[in-house]
């Protein structure tokens, strides 16, 4: 067999394989999606609150990889946006009286308006600066949050309205919110990468210049990642204190919270979409069997991701790749096969 | 006024050692383009090192320098060859990523070996020692941080400017693959900086051990400040970070004087504001 019939009969797989993922996606999903959705039903609150915060951590963890895989802003302050999202749902609610789930949705536009505002000094930094930069804008919001006594100061402050449920709603609700948020974050993401501005975005990540050269608005791009990853991030960490009751601002505007997204991350691979999802199994996999082990256990964490880093910068997923080159969700743009005859092709 | 006065000096004196925690990592922007996120942690490190060398060996803490310097040059170096050299150079993230991780362990570490409790290193020969001058109180321990900041700066920019390290240094940062092509090892050369960065962050550790209770956790608002200075002074510009800690200090103290609990809160402020204001920082270099 010729170098091009091997290509040619590759391609021919890689198209069966394709289809083949696409009938099981849409088969597949719904029948997750169900079984996620009836949860409430059959499992009991502790596996609903750990799946809280698998789902919660997991958009965290997309949207902290929007930023950095797709358009090189690596945010080592997106934990501000938590803080924001839960301290904007908290005192709207509370403030208003309003339905904590009615107030999420406004909880949302607040960290959207966050980010636009917090872009302008943000966006002056590139590179590693912008990294430390979002950092110091974390850090001042949280010590102004310490320092406000309507906010709760130091104590922060608890989410009345929710007290108007019993147990079981409450849980459910807050549960599906999380679901709706893990979800959503996944199917905003991929229709985003899918889009116009997602070819952008992957284009100024493989070279800014010729993507500036070739017409494409790269700071626009980046603005409207930062706004859409802040969003998903800020309502992501509003449905966690949701189901905490009680937000403070040394807990909401904590480091740890970029921290575990910058771990699931690196451990599924960065710049992937498969690669989150990875992650967030093997982070909270490795969670429930040694979080007992205190220091040890994140010291055994940061070692593994400076071995990942090292060794295997793109991750388990990069890794499983090696064998299995799929493309889950359909993002990858493939050159256009050449219409030609078989015939033509093996002569 | 005199009041003023006296907080203004002490936030200038505080940000001359602000300006001696950036200087390590000035150094490693300045050649290796790299920020080391886990730097603060490295001040943490080397404060905990000088409090067992002052216990263990019953020294005075400034005595314990002699034994701090080489070991954080050590491990510098040691850091630099076995795991940032991999990264060094790359994407963005890379080095980013690994610092990252390397602050966890090194926080975690301290955590395991000295506990969460705060420590501090008890030097009341300078720490309680004090002048009076027309009025105006200044600490002996602030002096003496400010003159080995300003004497550390003073030989980071003679060794860059005139010694066969600094041409070097100078070459790398300019063009790696160039200063590869004349002959330098830049992997080692690499390892030395790290070192010098190190050593010099030793100096800063052991200050702040005498001036402040620290605890393991410390690390991350060293970084910050040590941070703001840089980027505030301009990026590449050496005595530009040595003015950055300064306005970063003085920021600082004028806000504590406004409400005691949000000193750092101003630092964070003028850093943001200046940001907007010149983005290149105050002292950039014209661009080439």
């Amino acid at each position: 067999m010729t170098g091009r019939a091997v290509a040619a009969e590759r391609g021919a797989n890689g198209r069966a394989l394709h289809g083949a993922l696409k009938v099981s996606r849409l088969v597949l999903s719904p029948v997750i999606l169900a079984g996620l959705i009836a949860l409430p039903w059959y499992g009991d609150f502790g596996m609903q609150r750990l799946l809280v915060e698998v789902f919660t951590l997991f958009a965290i963890a997309l949207a902290w990889n929007l930023l950095a895989g797709y358009g090189g802003l690596v945010a080592i302050g997106l934990h501000f946006f938590i803080g924001v999202g839960s301290y904007a749902l908290f005192s709207i609610s509370n403030v208003l009286h309003l339905n904590p789930w009615v107030a999420l949705p406004f909880a949302t536009v607040c960290t959207a308006v966050a980010a636009l505002i917090s872009a302008w000094p943000m966006f002056r930094l590139a590179g590693a600066y912008f990294a430390v930069g979002t950092w110091v804008l974390a850090e001042i919001t949280r010590i102004a949050v310490l320092n406000t006594g309507w906010l709760g100061a130091g104590a922060g402050m608890p989410l009345e309205m929710i007290s108007s449920f019993d147990r079981w709603s409450r849980n459910a609700y807050v549960y599906w919110s999380s679901l709706a948020v893990g979800a959503g974050s996944l199917v905003l993401t991929v229709a985003m990468l899918r889009s116009r501005l997602g070819l952008a975005l992957k284009s100024v990540r493989d070279s800014e210049v010729a993507a500036l050269a070739s017409g494409v608005p790269a700071i626009h791009a980046k603005l409207a990642l930062w706004v859409i990853a802040g969003s998903i991030a800020g309502t992501a960490g509003a449905v966690s204190y949701m189901s905490t009751l009680q937000v403070t601002p040394d807990a909401s505007f904590s480091l740890s919270w970029t921290a575990s997204a910058i771990f699931i991350v690196v451990l599924g691979g960065i710049g992937t979409v498969e690669g989150p999802i990875v992650g967030t199994l093997v982070y909270f996999a490795l969670r429930e069997a040694f979080a007992g082990f205190g220091s040890w256990y994140f010291i055994g964490l940061g070692s593994l991701a400076v071995v990942m880093m090292i060794g295997a910068p793109g991750g388990a997923w990069s890794l499983a790749q090696r064998f299995y080159p799929i493309d889950l969700f359909g993002i990858r743009r493939r050159m256009p096969v050449a219409k030609t005859h078989p015939e033509a092709i093996r002569s | 006024m005199a009041t003023l006065v006296e907080t203004l000096i002490n936030g200038l004196l505080l940000g001359a050692l602000y300006a001696l925690f950036g200087l390590g990592l000035s150094i490693s922007l300045g050649v290796m383009r790299m920020i080391n996120i886990a730097h603060g942690d490295l001040i943490v490190a080397g404060a905990y090192i000088a409090s067992v060398v002052t216990q263990g060996a019953g020294v005075h803490a400034l005595t314990s320098l002699i034994v701090v310097v080489p070991v954080m040059f050590a491990m510098g170096w040691l850091l630099q060859r076995t795991l940032l050299n991999h990264v060094v150079g790359s994407n963005v993230f890379a080095p980013l990523l690994v610092t990252f991780g390397l602050s966890v362990v090194i926080q975690n570490l301290l955590q395991e070996v000295f506990t969460a409790d705060t420590r501090s290193i008890r030097a009341e020969n300078i720490s309680q020692v004090g002048f009076d001058i027309g009025g105006v109180s200044i600490g002996l321990l602030p002096l003496l941080s400010a003159g080995v900041s300003v004497g550390l700066f003073a030989l980071t920019h003679a060794i860059v400017g005139r010694t066969h390290y600094g041409r070097q240094s100078r070459a790398v940062a300019d063009d790696p693959s160039t200063a590869r092509l004349v002959g330098i090892d830049d992997k080692n050369f690499f390892a030395i900086v790290t070192g010098f960065a190190l050593a010099a962050t030793a100096f800063a550790a052991v200050l702040y051990a005498i001036r402040t209770p620290f605890s393991p956790t410390a690390g991350p608002e060293r970084l910050l400040y040590s941070f703001e200075a840089v980027v505030l002074g301009g990026l590449g510009n050496l005595w530009g970070t040595f003015f950055g800690g300064l306005i970063i200090g003085v920021a600082q103290l004028l806000g504590a004087r406004v409400s005691s609990g949000l000193g750092p809160f101003f630092g964070h402020l003028v850093f943001l504001v200046i940001l907007l204001a010149r983005p290149q920082g105050l002292f950039a270099k014209a661009a080439r």
